[in-house]
């Protein structure tokens, strides 16, 4: 929200002489940090942010009356000549409980009209242009002076009198921007004999505004319930400077106040004459009695304040204070629709006083802490092992586009699209990861990477008639040329084997999906991977500390047989052996082998219990080979 | 070399005395040890050599010439011997200072190291948090991403009417039109309360930090994403005060940005808290002595929190005359984006291997 300074020191004079960075500090100590600060025609702006529980400091009055309170200072006096209130000149009808009040005063305005110049700049600064009527400029400076929005009708277009009511089903209004608007029956308008002539709190309409010609207004200034403002201005989209006061809870007593400052400007700008001043309904009741205790106060304070400051700072505030040693009864003032709980007025004290003076402490230790889940720990120990071995974790959206999802997902779509995606490329809770990573691999690919090594652990969403169950999944994509980077790795396009030797490193399986490009990509669920082992370090194995012998078989072998097979099929011809590790040490696939062969460097190791024999390993590496042959593998010459 | 006198040398056939011109530059063109070899073989090899025959010319020759031939055959083997010998030595070190550079690593190569990985930023600073908080006993707690009303909205004491609920703002499931994407990470503490409500006597109090994905209505731009990230933290205990908050706080600032990291806190609101406050950090680039990331105020903005509202607690089953807590709550981007100064939003969502590596590492 945007505030003049001047315009606030005009409010709270003291502060004129504190400076611009201290004012801003203060500001925002008191929880409404300046967002900036811009050199306006009428001095400086500030762009004061103010939460949204407190529509009673969206005005000069109001920010200064809450700094008046944080200062211990004195607000100036509001200069009103209060009106003599008669019967009503139209009538007024209050049908709806969402406006409990209503003040209103009928003026004749004079020839000639002229709003100064000093609240012409005052509203240009706050971004809000004069629009040369009285009426309406007044109206306008009211409501950033002071917070109260109020309206004037043009008295001589309005057929009938005034009722406030909530609309019929199926009843328009043009409101001032000259958009024609259905109204609900949760619309709380201002009516006459011709239909409605105002959204109640929002905005005025079309048929009863005021302009140059305009002789008669009849001016209003009421009190409407927030929640039903709220739920008008978003049920039409139509969020106006009024709107966000009456949402926010104005100050019912500020009602006469507003008309009776609103008339003697026209008085004054528009020499107009007073025909009649009258109200409809009370006053609704604002700020019950809280109570507060010594106990709740300095546990939440954290120190032993005594109910006697806290008193004095909530009489402050514009409560009603009643207190004894122990605890407090605070009446909020009219303004203060936020002030409900004990809690509230804890936060008030606190507020005034300055964060910076709430101690620090650490809470004593209560509960037992509790070991990390071990779904955490794994999703975690698997990122760093894939991270270890080269692999970028990828941070992706989770929504993607029916196509993609289609293409990997393995359940309908139906139960995971969302009703009000950002469009419709996003509108799909992803079954699978594999179609943003592609994306990201293309990315990658395309930004010149000439290898590409991504994975993600996030859920993917699968249908159920419940809902979307989510799952913990892994995936993985390679692309590109991998290795020669070093004099020791040799160069190639990547291959599904390798990464099925990743997952296998993970101790899962999945099946590699080669994608468009030679993208290798591969998904597992969670589950699906063992969790490491839950001791901190293995169960101990004995190892023997006898001499371990080495033998190496190089064997020529058909370009289809599985290193796999033939490694179970020699374990098995060697069983009861003491073979400790059988490995593929090098792979060959150059010159001078047989058509659709490869040489394989098998080595053996043996450990026992005791020194081995040349002879007796001699005959083990025999059956291995005898077993080799068994898959076709023959020694290379 | 000795030259043999010529009237010694008159005496031995004319090829020998070619052999003994030819030796000098015969052997200086033996660039390897092989080469050396067969020069050896040929001038003073056991057989058939140059010098084997001289010594046979020498056992013919006339007894009166035997003595002065016998002087200059002596004296040419020896020559030719010395020679070889120093050659032999010169191409032995040569080849040693071949082998050994054959057999060195150049340790200016690039070593045959595995590839660079890296965990993604937003993790390692997810990770770092829960590393702050593992020592004052906070243990991490998870939900759904797809949440209810009642989880997301109601038990957090957000109204019925607040805008956030509103489809411009929040996503809805299209079939399940109750569900909707969490737009923060508290319905963990609503799940967690409801959870441990019955045994919360028992427990003695509650600690927690709920890490995750989020989701609002924003367009993507450089400061916006439909998808982010919080980290949340609870505590539930008797007689929690605002001071607990600040100390706790204050302690995982320090442990996160250093021993100099001063906190300040400002009132704010949030439905859900009640005091509730924003927290300051000073500024962990410049060090309180202001930059251009806290606009030279020293300080920067690092998360909301307050005491949790007794509404929150009531709604979960937990009465607030006996129990009171607070609970913070961190944009992970946010902070990832103002640490690093990363310009723009979208490069973590990118996934470009040359950010990862640069922004990412194994912890
Ligand atoms: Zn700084």
């Amino acid at each position: 929200m945007l505030l003049s300074l001047n315009a606030l020191q005009q409010e709270l004079p003291a502060i004129a002489e504190t400076s611009l960075k201290d004012l801003c500090e203060l500001i925002a100590s008191l929880g409404f940090p300046i967002d900036g600060v811009e050199q306006g025609e009428h001095g400086p702006v500030l762009d004061v942010d103010i939460t949204a529980n407190r529509g009673d400091v969206m005005s000069h009055r109001g920010l200064a009356r809450d700094l008046a309170a944080k200062l211990g200072l004195d607000l100036s006096p509001v200069e009103l000549d209060p009106l003599e209130e008669g019967d009503a000149l139209v009538s007024v009808r209050l049908e709806a409980d969402a406006c409990p009040l209503y003040s209103t005063a009928m003026l004749t305005l004079g020839a000639l009209q002229s709003t100064p110049e000093e609240v012409k700049k005052f509203l240009a600064s706050l971004g809000s242009s004069a629009k040369d009527l009285a009426a309406v400029d007044a109206s306008n400076e009211l409501l950033h002076r002071y917070g109260h929005p109020t309206h004037a009708f043009d008295a001589d277009k309005l057929q009938g009198g005034i009722v406030v009511r909530y609309a019929k089903a199926g009843e328009k209004i043009t409101t001032l921007d000259s958009v024609e608007r259905n109204l609900t029956e949760k619309d709380l308008v201002i009516a006459d004999d011709s239909g409605a002539i105002a959204m109640a709190g929002l905005m005025g309409g079309d048929s009863t505004k005021v302009d140059m010609d305009t002789r008669r207004v009849l001016l209003e200034s009421a009190w409407f319930e927030p929640r039903v403002v709220r739920a008008m201005a978003r049920r039409h989209g139509l969020h106006t400077d009024a709107s966000h006061r009456f949402g926010r809870g104005a100050d019912p007593s500020m009602a006469r106040i507003a008309r009776d400052l609103l008339a003697a400007r026209l008085k004054n700008w528009a020499w107009a004459a007073l025909d009649g001043a009258w109200t409809e309904g009370q006053e609704p009741a604002i700020g019950k009695p809280i109570n507060l205790t010594k106990d709740l106060l300095q546990r939440i304070a954290g120190e032993p304040l005594s109910i006697e400051d806290a008193a004095l700072l909530l009489n402050r505030l514009g409560c009603v204070v009643e207190e004894n040693t122990s605890s407090l009864q605070a009446a909020p003032p009219t303004w203060r629709h936020d002030l409900t709980l004990p809690e509230d007025l804890v936060e008030e004290v606190l507020r005034l006083r300055g964060y910076d003076l709430i101690p620090s402490v650490l809470p004593p230790v209560g509960s037992d802490p509790e070991p990390l889940a071990a779904e955490y720990q794994q999703r975690h120990g698997i990122a760093r092992r894939l991270a270890s071995l080269g692999f970028y974790q990828t941070v992706t959206l989770g929504f993607v586009s029916p196509e993609a999802d289609a293409e990997f997902a393995d359940t309908s779509a139906e139960g995971r699209t969302l009703g009000n995606p950002l469009g419709y490329e996003f509108s799909v809770l992803r079954g699978s990861l594999l179609p943003s990573l592609q994306h990201a691999a293309e990315h990658n690919l395309r930004q010149g990477a000439r290898e590409v090594r991504l994975f993600e652990i996030a859920p993917t969403f699968h249908s159920t008639s419940n809902g979307p169950e989510e799952h913990s999944t892994l995936s993985i994509v390679w692309a590109g040329e991998t290795g020669g980077l070093d004099p020791m790795t040799s160069r190639g396009p990547v291959h599904p084997a390798a990464l099925q030797g990743v997952l296998a490193a993970l101790g899962a399986q999945g099946e590699v999906r080669t994608l468009e490009g030679g993208i290798q990509a591969v998904e597992v669920a969670l589950t699906d991977i063992p969790a490491s082992p839950e001791r901190v370090i293995p169960t101990f194995k004995g190892f023997s500390r006898f001499p371990s012998v080495e033998r190496d078989l190089s064997l020529v072998v058909p370009l289809d047989l599985p290193f796999a097979h033939l490694k179970t099929a020699i374990q098995a011809a060697v069983t009861g052996t003491p073979l400790q590790t059988l490995t593929c040490v090098d792979i060959y696939r150059g010159k001078g082998l047989p058509e659709g062969h490869q040489a394989w460097l098998l080595r053996l190791i043996f450990q026992g219990d005791r020194t081995l024999m040349g002879e007796e390993v001699d005959a083990w590496v025999a059956s291995a080979l005898e077993s080799a042959r068994s898959l076709k593998a023959e020694l290379r010459g | 070399m000795t030259q043999p006198d010529a009237n010694a040398l008159s005496l031995l056939p004319t090829e020998m005395v070619e052999a003994c011109d030819d030796f000098s530059s015969a052997l200086s063109t033996c660039s390897t040890l092989d080469e050396l070899n067969r020069l050896k073989g040929i001038y003073i090899g056991r057989e058939g050599s140059f010098s084997s025959r001289l010594m046979d010319a020498l056992k013919k020759a006339p007894k009166e010439q035997k003595r002065n031939l016998g002087a200059v055959v002596n004296g040419l083997k020896k020559t030719w011997e010395d020679a070889i010998k120093v050659r032999q030595s010169e191409l032995e070190t040569a080849k040693q200072h071949l082998d050994s550079a054959k057999n060195a690593w150049d340790a200016t190569l690039p070593p045959p190291t595995p590839p660079t990985g890296a965990l993604h930023p937003l993790n390692r600073l997810m990770d770092r948090l829960v590393d702050v908080f593992r020592p004052l006993g906070y243990h991490v707690e998870e939900g759904p991403e797809v949440e209810t009303e009642e989880h997301n909205f109601d038990g957090l004491n957000i109204p019925e009417d607040h805008p956030a609920r509103g489809t411009a703002d929040t996503f809805y499931l299209a079939q399940h039109s109750e569900l909707l994407l969490r737009t923060h990470t508290s319905p963990v503490q609503v799940r967690v309360l409801k959870r441990l409500a019955p045994e919360l006597e028992k427990k003695g109090g509650i600690r927690f930090l709920a890490p995750g994905r989020v989701y609002r209505k924003d367009e993507i731009d450089p400061t916006h994403s439909p998808m982010f990230h919080q980290v949340e933290g609870m505590l539930v205990g008797k007689g929690i005060g605002m001071h607990h908050l600040k100390g706790t706080l204050a302690y995982a600032m320090k442990a996160l940005f250093g021993p100099e990291a001063d906190v300040r806190f400002r009132p704010s609101y949030f439905p859900f808290v009640e005091p509730g406050c924003e927290m300051d950090v000073h500024c962990p680039l410049c060090g309180g002595s202001g930059c251009r990331v806290c606009k030279g105020s020293g300080w920067v903005e690092i998360l909301g929190a307050g005491l949790i509202h007794p509404n929150v607690l009531r709604i979960a089953g937990i009465d607030p005359e006996i129990w009171s807590g607070f609970a913070f709550g961190m944009g992970v981007e946010r902070t990832a984006m103002m640490v690093s100064q990363t310009p723009d939003l979208r490069l973590f969502f990118e996934n470009d291997q040359r950010f990862l590596q640069v922004m990412g590492g194994l912890d």
